[in-house]
């Protein structure tokens, strides 16, 4: 570190700013920890990471943050980033969320994970200035039996001139090589291929038509409306959440005509994906019969097809966009017991 | 914050830059001070330092003997112990485990034996939340500890060496906290430097000299023998006098750390106070925030500035005193309320001190914020000086104390009911049925197969956080499907309670309670007491009839062994139902007393000198068969009709007889480190190779409910091993002893199980 590199936009408090948006498991945290060592340990910046806690688990959102300042500068501040320099997403589905992309600097830059060209993202963030780019970062990390993490900072990296790719690359190494020395190399050829892959345009609308205000999130419920004691009156609203984003790429495809309704896929099922109607047999007798899949919850963790004896009822597909919510069977969370047998008799028939 | 400059540092002592954690330098301090013995408990936020401690142990970097407790209260007695032994001793908690040690610490001061704390702050119940805040570290003011404070992870690092030099000091000899911001702190990497070699640090605190130790029969003593008025009063007054000379001695230690690192601490930490008019008083991280808002102030003319304790025991009045000498206003932020005090505690403290400066005239107000970890930003710490400002020019406290930005509610956006209520009839629907036989004794159970039962309603609902493959929600499930009509389901904390739970939502449509991470047994023992006792008084119609359940990570009963045991002394009528997943899967895969022998966890690793958990797995069943209540049992997943037919016998032996405990064993793909789809077959495979067998002990009888070797599908545990990446080690022939040890222990288990299964009176 002969030079320290001079960064190119810093707000008020003398910070350049990340945020990554992510789900559990894609490695977000450990990318920003990368991130962070290579410009405070080896380019001699000063800087801090953390990321958002919870008790949330593996595939669901978390956020992580990385300043980087002068290497004079102290680092105080303990809160979230709220306004990115950078923002990062690692997951396409994220972009759902609106409030993922709040916050922006008119010339802030977005990178999204995507297999999607330059120009679909360009469309589908619909942002009027700042820089959009794009890095197909889950197939170089299938390809290269790595995770997205490595290929999104090798996009950072490219997009970021001031980051010095040599000082990641050896981060890389040195965080790899310890414990996981195998997986040393791997990471460096995603690193490098995050690099090369990433394809980038700076947009040149306006300056002010994106400045988008960071909106903090407030609680739902507050000291006037919320019952006392914590107490959850409407137990159960769990299941209007939606769990897509904890999937990772497969997802159970059921097949109707090869189902022999024997109940094992509900058995093992960990988010009760399964939807089972109250139906007539061919002697007219009643019978519970399987409808369907409700992606809505469904985590992609395949254990379903694990269990499932009849051969193609349930198999394990790559998911492509769409075809979740083209085959997905809602719940009606009404118990079979309330249906009308009757009503549902025709499809039995 | 103590600035580092190089060129400050003594040639003598060469420092490592570093990007680190605050729990990564408590650790790090840890390690170089190698200490005897660290006796703990699993609790966010605080659960790393152990972590990162066993870590460095196993690469040899460490001889630290750890000792995780069988609960908080364990771990501090194991403290305790350790530290009357003569050697030193080091913990590491938070919140609830604070609470849960909190008898034994006014005992370790009090009987003066010293020792290291890291209170890892983070707000107490309830209801829970596992972010930061200052409530826990407001019990710990009154303890009697010294008690320091950490800004920053450098703070960290350095008050850990500190403490332990403050605390053996021949003229204080008491136990040490260092507090620390949770998450805040514990979790940001910041840049910091450490010593790089151990022996600096080893120089700094040299050796402990204990005047009284208890290993030492030449010299006996008694420890802890019971005092009475006249005496006690000048125990506690020896104790005061200790703390009046840690006052003098801290300022000594923290010269002699700055004369050897560079890094400065003041008793009190001033931020641009010399000529501040107005004044915000706040602890740790939040200071550093409002530093920031100061310099933007001062540019705008203001004459602002931050004032923050580096000590909070002994609390440090005179230079309170000193600080605020010409202060007009100053606004105290608190982390904590103490509800109905009026103020929080430290806001009494600093108000205390400064009316016993007569010269003073300092205005106060407090502000309550950032309960529950709930971020402080500069725009709030603004917020706090404008206050000041305020109360400066016109000369009058409006508010003296209230809370800082809290949210009414918008009454548009009232809870509204997703899913209707399920009716009895709903749940009750005959898909199990259990007959007494009268002759034989006999209970006579029906199940309906897989197909029918999936008319049963889940209780649980879809929507839950739990990791994809998760095994705890399909295996309560099988069981609830056994289970007719009506229920009440306690969690005890663990992964289940809180992916199915996070406020407003919740995944449970029927009744639901959480409590503790350790009383659930007890407390849904209360619950069920109450139902028959209001039954009994014609309250509640004699007809309704409701099964408890209880449900349990195997984490919950390690710390909760007591209450289930005492629940199963005294026989309630409900069942506890675990989900053992081999270890504290919710604080990140400690082992737990479950976890098998070799077992690599987040506090047992492998390494050059770990070799992965180091005693066996607890029997868990045969301990609640040792109790004679009527029913115990054990299943898993992959054998559904045996586990569906278990539920429905619990719920007859909860009905009719008192306790039912069943164990069940659950994958955890995350921490086993096994692919998602595979849970079901990893626990049948546990079942075959006899390391988890199908049973049930009933009125004392133990019956074998599918014995792989009459199946011919009995396999060698290192089938089951292999599966999964927490255990393919021991495959290893560098863990031959280990395995040895671990399918023997499997074998000698089955046999005598197999024992007792061909004899009733076994």
């Amino acid at each position: 570190m002969d030079q320290v590199p001079q960064l190119p936009v810093t707000n008020s408090l003398g910070f350049y700013e990340i945020r990554f948006e992510s789900i559990g498991g894609l490695g977000a945290h450990l990318a920003g920890q990368m991130l962070a060592e290579a410009a405070v340990l080896r380019m001699g910046l000063n800087g801090a990471h953390f990321s958002s806690y919870g008790s949330e688990k593996k595939g669901s959102p978390v956020k992580s943050f990385v300043r980087v300042c002068a290497p004079t500068q102290q680092v105080r501040t303990n809160s979230p980033v709220e306004r990115p320099h950078m923002l990062v997403v690692f997951h396409e589905r994220l972009l759902r969320h609106k409030e993922v992309l709040s916050g922006l600097y008119p010339d802030s830059i977005v990178l999204v994970n995507t297999a999607h060209t330059l120009d679909e993202m360009k469309k589908r963030l619909g942002l009027a200035s700042g820089t959009v780019a794009v890095v197909d970062a889950l197939k170089i990390a299938v390809e290269e039996k790595t995770r997205v993490n490595t290929a999104m900072l090798g996009a950072i990296a490219r997009l970021l001139p001031f980051l010095e790719s040599q000082a990641m690359r050896d981060t890389i190494r040195a965080t790899f090589e310890h414990r996981y020395p195998q997986l040393v190399e791997a990471n460096l050829r995603t690193f490098d291929r995050g690099y090369n892959e990433v394809q980038k345009e700076t947009l040149h609308g306006t300056a002010t038509a994106q400045a988008t205000e960071f909106v903090r999130a407030r609680p739902q419920l507050g000291y006037v409306t919320a019952p006392v004691g914590g107490v959850i009156v409407n137990p159960g609203n769990n299941v209007l959440k939606d769990l897509s984003a904890y999937r990772s790429g497969f997802i159970p495809a059921f097949d109707r005509t090869k189902c022999i309704d024997c109940g094992q896929c509900d058995l093992v099922c960990p988010d009760f994906c399964f939807v089972w109607e109250k139906t007539l047999d061919k002697r007219q007798r009643p019978v519970m019969s399987l409808k369907g899949i409700d992606y809505q919850y469904c985590k992609g963790c395949l254990k379903c097809v694990e269990a499932c004896p009849a051969d193609g009822a349930l198999t394990s597909i790559r998911e492509v966009e769409g075809y979740a919510e083209e085959h997905t069977v809602k719940h009606s969370w009404i118990p079979a017991s309330r249906h009308s047998v009757s009503a549902v008799a025709t499809r039995a028939s | 914050m103590a600035v580092v400059r190089k060129e400050e540092l003594s040639s003598a002592a060469p420092q490592t830059v570093a990007l680190k954690t605050g729990n990564e330098m408590a650790a790090l301090a840890a390690n170089q001070i190698n200490y005897h013995i660290m006796g703990y408990y699993p609790i966010t936020p605080s659960t790393e330092i152990a972590e990162f401690l066993d870590e460095m142990k196993a690469e040899g970097k460490n001889t630290v003997h750890m000792i995780e407790g069988d609960g908080e209260h364990g771990a501090a007695g194991i403290c305790y112990g350790a530290s009357t032994a003569g050697g030193r001793v080091f913990n590491a908690t938070s919140s609830q485990g604070l609470l849960y040690s909190l008898e034994q610490l006014p005992v370790q001061s009090g009987t003066r034996f010293p020792m290291v704390l890291d209170l890892v702050t983070r707000t107490i119940s309830g209801p829970l939340d596992i972010r930061g805040d200052h409530s826990d570290l407001n019990f710990a003011v009154h303890t009697g500890w010294v008690i320091l404070l950490a800004r920053d992870p450098q703070a960290v690092y350095d008050m850990n060496i500190i403490a332990v030099r403050v605390g053996e000091h021949p003229d204080v000899l008491l136990p040490v906290i260092v507090a620390y911001d949770g998450f805040f702190t514990s979790h940001q990497k910041r840049r910091v430097e450490f010593f790089s070699d151990n022996d600096a640090v080893q120089r700094f605190i040299g050796q402990r000299k204990q005047p009284y130790v208890t290993i030492d029969p030449r010299h006996p003593i008694s420890v802890g023998g019971y005092m009475n008025d006249p005496d006690l009063i000048n125990n506690h007054y020896q104790h005061k006098l200790a703390m009046d000379r840690a006052y003098q001695v801290i300022p000594q230690i923290f010269a002699e750390w700055a004369e050897l690192t560079g890094r400065q601490y003041p008793l009190v930490d001033l931020y641009r106070m010399d000529d501040a008019e107005v004044a915000v008083f706040l602890i740790n991280s939040a200071a550093e925030t409002a530093k920031d808002v100061v310099d933007r102030l001062r540019a705008q003319g203001y004459k602002v500035g931050v004032i923050s304790p580096n000590i909070l025991r002994p609390f440090p009045i005179r230079e309170i005193q000193q600080a605020l000498r010409n202060v007009k206003a100053l606004v105290i932020g608190e982390r904590a309320d103490s509800v109905g005090g009026y103020g929080g505690s430290i806001s009494h403290e600093v108000k205390s001190a400064l009316k016993d400066d007569p010269s003073n005239r300092t205005l106060v107000a407090t502000r309550i914020f950032g309960l529950g970890g709930k971020d402080f930003y500069d725009d709030e710490a603004e917020s706090f000086f404008r206050l000041g400002l305020e109360i400066a020019h016109t000369g009058k406290v409006e508010i003296p104390y209230d809370y800082s930005d809290v949210t009414p509610g918008d009454p548009a956006q009232a809870p509204v009911q997703v899913l209707e209520p399920l009716r009895k009839e709903d749940v009750t629907l005959g898909l199990t049925s259990v007959e007494k036989d009268e002759e034989t004794g006999q209970l006579k159970v029906r199940i309906s197969p897989p197909r029918a039962l999936t008319e049963r309603p889940k209780r649980i609902v879809s929507g839950h956080g739990a990791c994809p493959g998760c095994g705890i929600f399909s295996g309560v499930d099988q069981f609830l499907k056994g289970i007719e009509g009506d229920v009440v389901i306690l969690f005890q904390t663990g992964c289940g309670y809180v992916v199915s739970t996070g406020y407003p939502y919740s995944s449970h449509r029927v009744t639901f309670i959480h409590n503790l991470f350790q009383n659930g047994a007890a407390t849904l023992s209360g619950v069920v007491d109450m139902f028959e006792e209001r039954q009994r008084r014609g309250e509640i119609p004699a007809g309704e009839d409701i099964t408890f359940i209880m449900v349990t990570g195997d984490g919950g009963m390690d710390i909760g062994m007591g209450p289930a045991i005492g629940t199963a002394l005294r026989n309630h009528h409900m069942i506890i139902l675990e989900y053992d997943n081999e270890g504290y899967m919710n604080t990140g895969s400690q082992m737990s007393y479950s976890t098998p022998l070799g077992n690599m966890t987040s506090t047992s690793h492998i390494g050059p000198a770990g070799r992965g958990k180091s005693f066996q797995h607890k029997d868990t069943p045969q301990i609640m068969a040792a109790t004679n209540i009527p029913y115990v049992f054990t299943g898993v997943e992959a054998f559904n009709q045996d586990l569906v037919r278990k539920a429905a016998k619990a719920q007859w032996y909860a009905k009719h007889e008192g306790l039912a405990y069943g164990k069940i064993l659950s994958a955890c793909p995350l921490n086993w480190r096994s692919p998602d789809d595979m849970g079901t077959k990893i626990v049948e495979t546990a079942v075959n190779c006899c390391f988890f067998p199908l049973y049930e002990v009933e009125h004392g009888i133990t019956t074998i409910t599918y014995n792989p070797e009459e199946k011919g599908k009995r396999v060698p545990v290192t089938d089951w091993l292999k599966m999964m990446g927490k255990t393919k080690h021991l495959l290893k022939p560098e863990y031959a002893d280990e395995l040895k040890a671990f399918s023997d222990e499997v074998e000698r288990r089955w046999v005598r199980l197999k024992a007792r299964h061909e004899s009733p009176v076994l």
